[in-house]
């Protein structure tokens, strides 16, 4: 029991995402800069900084959606491979939301919920379609099961694609810029479902620009420009006292209607 | 559609050309020739649908394997298609029939016919199938990768159905143009021969003159006239919505 807990222990000290000395280019743009970030389980992490300056790259790369020049990616202590079959599994293992929800569009919403649990992780399809009852539930999306996605509002058609990942079990979902594409009534029904997410405990990297939401949700700011982590933060010190002269211009610059 | 059209005015012209000419009527044609009509638009349709069958079968298969992330399997199916799309058919069957013999290849004349009749259709196919590709947001494509699906099942289930979904209408003429080109087994010896070939048939046993084409060239008007409506019905039903 004893040995039990303290393998536990053990476990929980290895991050459910590490980045060692990532560097990646495109061609002679230097978009990542020894980027280093570890990401613990049950962590909230969110990334600001100026457009530009390599948020959505840093994103795509934890689960090699971008190619990297240098570095090595661990997700829950495996090395992430370039390619093959230990790649999919561990691109399986963290969830990705993006911008434009990018659903499938030829196939319904449980369909989009069910499609990789029954693939990917073999799971049978009426325990998968439960599941995804569930889940559709949970985000409040249950009533559009059997439409497609063009029959959907954004801010749906978004708590679909969180719900998707969470289909997976995933071991953190990564967020890239989640409710940019919205039309503003329907940012917070999508902000409350990722609030409600990281008050249960999931493990979330976040890029976005609602600072009061980064506020509440972040257990760690981390901001970049130019490729680069400038500063990593409590977001109490951070939007009150941001240690970097770039930051404090970038928080400055969006304004009291951001703050 | 357009084939039909095409055919519709074929029709008319020699109509026009011969009506009153013709040696034998219809009626008797019919009655005389009734059963090898049938015989022969069972043979195209046979020809028709095996032909278009393989060459979307191969056609799928060329189209991941121009898709692959292997460059030497993408290069193959890129030279495939590009001399299937370009090779005139009667030239590939010329090719097939007088010239495989001297590598001693001999093949029947049914499978001369049938090979060359699906190869070209397959290179179309993929072609199709490859613009059917180019309506799929790439973003789908990141979703399903972070989703941990492999190569294959993202090609099952994301790239595949919406490809063959958005090429529906071209599928058909597809099939239609696949059906047109049946009409080459009418220059080898077949038993029993094709629409085409009947009328040849028809010419030497009786005088069947431009009316003997015409009863083929109705059933092929009509045929391609079915196929593109059933065609338009399936690609309203299948259409992604986006
Ligand atoms: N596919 C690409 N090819 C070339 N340059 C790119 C590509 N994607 C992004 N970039 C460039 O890399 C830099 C970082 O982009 P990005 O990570 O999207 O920034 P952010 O998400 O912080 O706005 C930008 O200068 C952008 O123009
Ligand atoms: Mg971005």
């Amino acid at each position: 029991m004893a040995q039990e807990q303290k393998r536990a222990d053990a476990a929980r000290q290895v991050p459910v995402i590490e980045l060692r000395h990532i560097d990646k280019y495109f061609g002679s743009l230097h978009v990542l800069k020894d980027v280093n970030l570890s990401v613990q389980r049950g962590e909230v992490v969110v990334i600001i900084g100026p457009s530009g300056s390599g948020k959505s790259t840093l994103c795509r790369t934890i689960n090699r959606l971008e190619t990297i020049d240098a570095g090595e990616i661990i997700i829950d202590g495996a090395v992430m491979p370039e390619e093959g079959k230990m790649l999919a599994k561990l691109r399986s293992e963290i969830g990705m939301v993006f911008q434009s929800f990018n659903l499938f569009e030829h196939k319904s919403i449980l369909d989009n919920v069910t499609i990789a649990p029954r693939d990917v992780l073999r799971v049978p399809r009426k325990e998968a379609q439960e599941e995804a009852m569930r889940l559709l539930e949970r985000v409040g999306v249950a009533d559009q099961a059997h439409k497609v996605p063009a029959q959907l509002s954004g801010g749906q058609k978004q708590r679909v694609a969180i719900a998707r990942s969470l289909a997976m079990h995933p071991k953190a979902i990564l967020f890239d810029e989640p409710t940019s594409a919205l039309d503003p009534e329907m940012i917070g029904e999508v902000l409350d479902v990722m609030t409600e997410l990281a008050g249960e405990g999931m493990t979330m990297v976040i890029v976005t620009h609602e600072m009061n939401f980064a506020r509440r949700v972040a257990d760690r700011v981390i901001f970049m420009d130019g490729g680069s982590i400038l500063e990593e933060n409590t977001p109490q010190e951070f939007f009150s006292a941001p240690r970097s002269q770039r930051a404090r211009d970038f928080l400055n610059s969006l304004g009291d209607r951001e703050r | 559609m357009k084939y039909a059209c095409l055919l519709g005015r074929t029709i008319r012209e020699a109509f026009v050309k011969e009506y009153g000419t013709c040696s034998m009527s219809i009626y008797a044609l019919l009655t005389q020739f009734g059963d090898r009509y049938l015989s022969a638009l069972f043979t195209t349709y046979k020809l028709t649908a095996a032909a278009f069958a393989l060459a979307v079968v191969i056609g799928v298969a060329v189209t991941v394997m121009r898709i692959a992330p292997v460059k030497p399997l993408r290069m193959a199916a890129e030279f495939y298609v590009q001399v299937f799309r370009n090779i005139p058919g009667a030239a590939l069957l010329i090719f097939l029939v007088y010239a495989l013999p001297y590598l001693d290849i001999v093949l029947s004349y049914y499978v001369c016919v049938l090979t060359a009749i699906t190869l070209i259709p397959s290179a179309f196919c993929s072609e199709y199938l490859m613009a059917g590709m180019n309506t799929i947001d790439p973003g789908q494509i990141e979703a399903a990768r972070s989703l941990g699906m492999t190569f294959a099942q993202l090609v099952r289930n994301v790239v595949l159905p919406q490809a063959v979904r958005s090429s529906v209408l071209q599928m058909t003429n597809l099939l239609v143009a696949t059906m047109l080109t049946t009409a080459l087994a009418s220059q080898v010896p077949l038993n029993p021969t094709d629409l085409t070939g009947i009328v040849s048939y028809i010419n030497t046993h009786a005088v069947g003159g431009v009316t003997a084409f015409l009863i083929s060239a109705v059933l092929y008007c009509v045929t391609a006239v079915v196929i593109g409506q059933v065609g338009s019905l399936i690609d309203r039903k299948v259409r992604v919505l986006r």
